[in-house]
């Protein structure tokens, strides 16, 4: 009795994790401000040391194939205690789902529809996701093939475009940021990029062929951190010392296009491919806290916690965050330091109990 | 609202039911009170002519002819037809001449021939004829053109194939035309249509099976594959829903559609139509199944992918790269058709920031003065196009030409000297009208989205439309179209199959055929089919 | 019947809460808006307020209106297809809202093109005021920064001869100075930089009005330097195009020189430039380089001499090279005195010798005036254009 009947080819699963991964562009942001022009840096370390810890991830999926983390959590540690373990995945996922609601809202608010209510645009979103996520993994994967490529382009496009505004000297010196600071910044994107990663224990168990899990998840990390990569480097080099006082640098940076007075304000798509991401982002979150919740519960389908779920999302997130600046706050100096707990500490537990008890035994019911 | 809603669904319950209960009482009815039918013809000639003219009989168009032959025994025997549906030569010729004339002849012989096995064996010199004693199949072959010949003390009688009626020859269709490419185009009659694509596949695999659906007007239906190369299951299945439908009558290719569809609320259709002979024998030789049904030419091809709109027959006559822009700027049509106003909308309601400074000044300049909010002048202009547009198609020609002149010349111009509208608009609105026939097949889910779009431009700007095009996504990678996914070489993406999606691969590149549909026999044809100068005269030359 | 309701509710959904709950927030149809297309900002005369200047664009005239049109009798409000507003305040955000009692649409900036300080605020300090302008979601970064000569007011209200917009005129002008790389061009964002920078200092071009009453002309005159925030003195067009030498900004341009052995001048057209700023640390003193490469042309020469030859094309480029030098060797000396490092010659030294650089940050001020800078310069000729020879009698001897 699989709560989702969907499947998801390896190609898919890598295109999903491509844009996961390159919709973590504006959300990076908080990282400029602490890094400076060293964040490419910053980047560069947080994806090596992420892609360990995702190995990690795809160790824990790989030893339960077919079973997503709500149930490798019963199994490692029994009934009583893995719930109490997979309940603070769900508080994970929730907390994520209600942390990208707010950013889109924020988006929207300050850069384009600056009168309108915040919890109308969380709710349209959300609308949105909410179908999205009743439809299945399937359809979010598929509309990820589609979506993997706008950004992707657009990002190359104006890093082309941007060649002409662009101080390559802006990166000199180079690692001019004291250390604690380097780290605190490779937290922070770990925190928002890689480490997120984790939601897709939740999505790797319906993949028809589990066993290229760990290339794609790999590939994907790799393609999607690229794009970052190349979203990093055009803002520092397009804008300098700006990067680190602006809100949205991608924005900025892009608005700075002007060929011949036409091809100019080309933000606008760079804001359209952000909102296709974070879609995409808020979707996986969404599904994996309404299908952790459905499993948990012992549902037999998950449809009909997809609507009290959002609601509580856009609740949470209202009551969670009052302003940009405390949001940016909390997720520059809080959250990553208590999320690591989630990120690293708990899927390493997991994996250790999972080794010292010979888990999963190859009888019975497996 | 919650109450409306519920109060919705209860009516529509209630309906449904309704529509259940009648259907069986329909199916019921026959049997009940109609002691003519199912029962079996009689020896006798008389009984039988009067149980048929009690059915039949006061038709115009019925003609029985009562006649005796074998001039030894005076055996009588009845033919039955429908004047305008068969042919009277044959009746002449090949029926009643041998049975009248001949049977004297062959004296010598004598055969018994008040035995119709031995009319149908030794007498009749027409191609088709069956026997029957069942009076409901006889009275259909004969609605059908068949003619009935009945001899007296003979409980069985003899359909015989004679059916001809005046129908359209086969000409150049209306609809996808071609500058390149077969002229012909499928008729209304089934026989001719099926001919038309035997004509292009000469194989024996080509299966072509045939039913009737309607319980009223019995319209033959004919689904058409490649035995091996389509999907047993897609051909068990279509007929599994061909057969489920149990309606009273089948006019047109349109009403099987949306008896068989697989999303009968999406505004896009799962279900490809063509008139075209050439287009549906390649769509049947990439293991589609085509669906032909008597009395249209509009021959339905399952299943269904979204790209196939943006396809056309001459793609493959003409050469691959223009071609291949051609196809580019289909979507891009498409898309124009669909975003046009809705971004006009959007930049000048809510991001007037976006629109580049001096493409701003002759815009402001023609707004200034304009009494309408952007997103009513979009919606009234829009409805304005769409009611022309109906006036033109509806109309006979030369009225719709006036229509049109007067539409374009008199509302467009003088709408906007008047200060109505601004210039911009007029521009936008035409060019949408104009993109939205680039792509015939998708010109109604076009039409809908377009308002949609504008509708959610007019109220939330550039963060509307995404949604809605996030939702437009969802809903078209959830469609499927008899289990295959409808955005299919796209989402689930098929590296391959894009060599006929957004472009167009020459055809000897394209060795495959479409992964999701012809994936039971997928080789099309064998690999280096590339064409080069040959080897030898390359030697030579040096 | 589930179809049906998602299909038919999922729209009216959608369409019932953005019609009832939005109430259409940020709709603003083209005909609301006051697009400005210039900023002057000043000092209120007399008092310590702040006097903003918006020239908004006439949107029905703008058809109709030629440049000439309109021009007689008309004061600062204007005639032709714009408006110039005045309003004063205490801060830059409450200002530029106070224009709503004036004008009657709001005000729009994302088409602001050009951002003018007069003279006497910019001797102030104009940080505060750049805030608003970075901060706010309308303005854009791309704007083009200038200090008026005198008032800045002033110059938004001089008319334009060919362009219908006085703001589009000084953008436009801006744009045709890259001919002549003697007018620094800067955007917000550059300027912003500089601001941010703890030694390079801002510069802007000035701009002035030359002629009277109806034949008033703008004219860019020079450039405005600054340290910090605050104007502290002017460059004029040979010391500026010295600079843009030097930060690689020269895009085109005319260099005078004599004739080599004859009266007269050559001028030779910049076609490429290059420049290259390197940073030397020797025995804790830093050291500047300056690479200049150049290409150029022949373009008019007034002696009669034939030019063309081996020779004289190597006598050419040494002397514009000694040209090039003095442009640029004037230009720093300029900002030695004023001590403003325009150059940004501190951040060459931090990016490439950051260590020593942490020493020497603080005393920035007392090092630039006696940093030591070598000047190299590379130019070359490449054509003398569709002649050879001059057009001139062959030289008797």
């Amino acid at each position: 009795m699989r709560l989702e009947r969907g499947e998801i080819s390896s190609s898919q699963l890598m295109f999903l994790i491509s844009c996961f991964i390159q919709g973590g562009l504006f959300p990076l942001s908080f990282a400029y401000s602490i890094s400076k022009h060293d964040t490419w840096l910053a980047l560069i370390a947080a994806f090596i040391i992420g892609v360990f810890i995702v190995l990690i991830y795809i160790a824990l999926a790989s030893k339960f194939p077919g079973k997503n983390i709500i149930e490798i959590n019963d199994l490692i540690y029994g009934p009583y205690f893995g719930k109490l373990v997979s309940l603070q995945y769900i508080y994970f996922f929730i907390i994520s789902l209600s942390g990208y609601l707010w950013f889109i809202g924020d988006f929207v608010l300050t850069f384009i529809m600056p009168e309108t209510p915040i919890i109308v645009i969380m709710t349209m979103f959300t609308f949105i996701c909410a179908w999205a996520v009743r439809k299945g993994i399937e359809v979010i994967a598929r509309i990820s093939v589609i979506f993997v490529f706008i950004p992707g382009i657009i990002i190359l496009l104006t890093f082309a475009l941007l060649l002409k505004n662009m101080e390559f000297t802006n990166f000199l010196p180079v690692f001019e940021i004291p250390l604690e600071d380097f780290i605190q910044s490779t937290n922070i994107i770990m925190h928002i990029s890689v480490c997120e990663v984790l939601v897709f224990l939740m999505v790797i168990p319906y993949m028809n062929k589990p066993k290229q899990a760990k290339r794609s998840v790999l590939l994907g990390i790799i393609s999607g951190g690229l794009i970052l990569l190349t979203g990093t480097i055009r803002n520092i080099a397009a804008l300098g010392p700006l990067s680190e006082i602006v809100t949205s640098p991608s924005l900025l940076a892009v608005s700075l296009i002007n060929i011949g007075k036409i091809i100019s304000r080309l933000e606008v798509l760079v804001s359209m491919a952000q909102i296709l991401l974070l879609f995409i982002i808020t979707s996986v979150f969404y599904y994996a806290a309404v299908l952790s919740v459905a499993q948990i519960t012992k549902m037999r389908s998950y449809l009909p916690v997809v609507i009290p779920i959002g609601i509580i999302g856009i609740s949470l997130s209202l009551i969670s965050y009052d302003s940009r600046m405390q949001f940016s706050y909390s997720t520059m100096y809080i959250t990553p330091i208590l999320s690591m707990h989630i990120y690293i500490v708990i899927p390493l537990i997991s994996l250790i109990v999972a080794k010292l008890r010979k888990l999963p035994q190859r009888n019975g019911r497996n | 609202m919650g109450v409306v809603l519920r109060y919705l669904i209860k009516k529509s319950k209630f309906l449904k039911l309704l529509c259940q209960n009648a259907l069986e009482r329909n199916k019921q009815e026959p049997s009940q009170d109609g002691p003519n039918t199912l029962t079996n013809l009689s020896q006798s000639l008389k009984t039988n002519l009067d149980l048929i003219k009690g059915v039949i009989g006061n038709n115009y168009d019925v003609v029985i002819r009562e006649f005796t032959f074998d001039r030894q025994r005076q055996v009588n025997a009845a033919l039955i037809y429908l004047s305008g549906m068969t042919d009277p030569t044959i009746i002449n010729e090949s029926i009643l001449k041998p049975l009248m004339f001949e049977s004297r002849l062959s004296i010598n012989s004598a055969p018994k021939l008040d035995d119709v096995e031995m009319i149908r064996t030794t007498m009749l010199s027409v191609g088709e004829v069956n026997k029957s004693v069942n009076i409901d199949e006889i009275l259909d072959s004969c609605l059908s053109g068949s003619t009935i010949l009945l001899v007296n003390n003979c409980h069985e009688a003899l359909m015989i194939m004679t059916a001809d009626w005046k129908s359209r020859s086969v000409d150049e269709p209306k609809t996808e035309s071609v500058v390149r490419g077969p002229r012909e185009g499928f008729i209304e009659s089934l026989l001719t249509n099926t001919t038309l694509l035997r004509r292009k596949i000469k194989n024996s695999d080509l299966t072509i099976e045939s039913m009737k659906i309607g319980q009223r007007t019995k319209t033959s239906v004919s689904i058409a594959y490649i035995k091996g190369l389509a999907n047993p299951l897609l051909i068990e299945e279509i007929k599994r829903r061909l057969n489920d439908i149990k309606t009273d009558s089948i006019l047109e290719s349109g009403y099987i559609e949306q008896f068989v569809e697989d999303a009968p609320f999406s505004i896009f259709s799962t279900v490809a139509n063509t008139e075209k002979p050439d287009s549906a024998a390649a769509k049947i030789l990439e293991g589609r199944v085509a669906i032909l049904i008597d009395g249209t030419p509009f021959v339905l091809t399952v299943p269904m992918l979204l790209i196939e709109s943006f396809q056309c027959s001459e793609d493959y006559y003409s050469r691959p790269y223009f071609v291949s822009f051609i196809r580019m700027i289909r979507y891009l049509a498409y898309a124009i058709s669909i975003f046009a106003p809705a971004t006009y909308v959007a930049l000048t309601t809510f991001h007037q920031e976006l629109i580049p400074t001096p493409l701003l000044f002759s815009m402001a300049a023609a707004q200034e003065g304009v009494p309408f909010p952007a997103l009513v002048e979009a919606m009234g202009m829009g409805v304005v196009f769409e009611i022309l547009r109906e006036a033109g198609v509806r109309l006979p020609r030369p009225v719709g030409q006036a229509v049109s002149i007067v539409g374009a010349l008199v509302i467009g111009q003088s709408a906007v000297t008047a200060g109505l509208i601004g210039a911009p608009m007029v521009i936008v609105v035409a060019l949408t009208a104009v993109a939205s026939f680039v792509v015939p097949a998708q010109t109604d889910s076009g039409g809908i989205l377009r308002i949609l779009f504008v509708i959610l431009a007019g109220f939330s700007g550039g963060f509307g439309i995404m949604i809605g095009f996030i939702g437009l996504l969802i809903h078209l990678t959830s469609l499927r179209s008899f289990g295959t996914p409808y955005l299919s070489p796209l989402a689930p993406l098929s590296v391959s199959d894009l060599k006929d999606s957004f472009i167009r691969a020459p055809l000897w590149a394209m060795i495959a055929r479409p992964r999701t549909i012809g994936w039971h026999d997928p080789k099309r044809q064998e690999f280096r089919l590339k064409p080069s100068p040959p080897l030898e005269e390359d030697t030579q030359s040096k | 019947m589930k179809g049906l309701i998602k299909i038919i509710v999922t729209p009216l959904i959608i369409i019932i809460l953005t019609l009832g709950t939005t109430g259409c927030w940020n709709r603003r149809e083209l005909p609301a808006l006051g697009i400005v297309m210039g900023v002057g900002i000043d000092k209120a005369e007399g008092t310590d307020k702040l006097e903003i200047t918006t020239q908004i664009i006439k949107t029905s005239e703008l058809k109709s209106s030629t440049p000439e049109e309109g021009g007689a009798g008309s004061s600062s409000s204007g005639g032709g297809a714009y408006w110039n507003v005045k309003n004063s305040g205490e801060s830059m955000f409450s200002t530029i809202r106070g224009f709503t009692h004036r004008t009657s649409r709001k005000l729009y900036f994302p088409h602001n093109q050009i951002i003018i300080f007069g003279q006497s605020l910019a001797k102030q300090g104009i940080q505060e005021y750049l805030d608003f302008l970075l901060r706010d979601q309308e303005t854009r970064l791309e704007v083009l920064m200038l200090v008026a000569e005198d008032k800045s007011s002033d110059i938004l209200s001089v008319k334009s001869h060919l362009e219908k917009i006085p703001s589009v005129g000084v953008s436009d002008l801006m744009d045709s100075q890259a001919a002549n790389s003697q007018t620094i061009v800067i955007r917000l964002n550059q300027f912003v930089t500089r601001i941010m920078s703890p030694t390079t200092a801002p510069i802007a071009p000035i701009i002035s009005i030359k002629g009277k009453a109806d034949n008033k002309e703008l004219e860019v005159s020079g450039t405005a330097v600054f340290k910090r925030d605050k104007l502290i003195g002017q460059m004029n067009k040979e010391e500026t195009r010295g600079l843009l030498w030097v930060i690689n900004e020269v895009k085109s341009g005319i260099i005078d020189i004599e004739c080599p052995d004859q009266e007269g001048t050559v001028s030779l057209e910049i076609i490429n430039a290059k420049s290259k700023i390197t940073s030397e640390i020797i025995n804790n003193k830093p050291y500047i380089k300056i690479d200049v490469k150049e290409e150029g042309n022949i373009g008019d020469q007034s002696c009669t001499a034939s030019l063309v030859s081996p020779d004289a094309v190597a006598a050419l480029e040494e002397k514009k090279n000694e040209a090039i030098k003095d442009e640029i060797e004037s230009a720093l000396s300029k900002a030695k005195k004023l001590n403003a490092d325009v150059f940004g010659f501190g951040e060459v030294i931090h990016k490439k010798h950051p260590k020593e650089w942490e020493e020497m940050k603080d005393d920035w001020d007392k090092i630039f005036p006696d940093l030591e800078v070598e000047i190299l310069v590379k130019a070359k000729l490449r054509r003398s254009g569709n002649l050879g020879p001059p057009a001139a009698p062959p030289e008797k001897e």
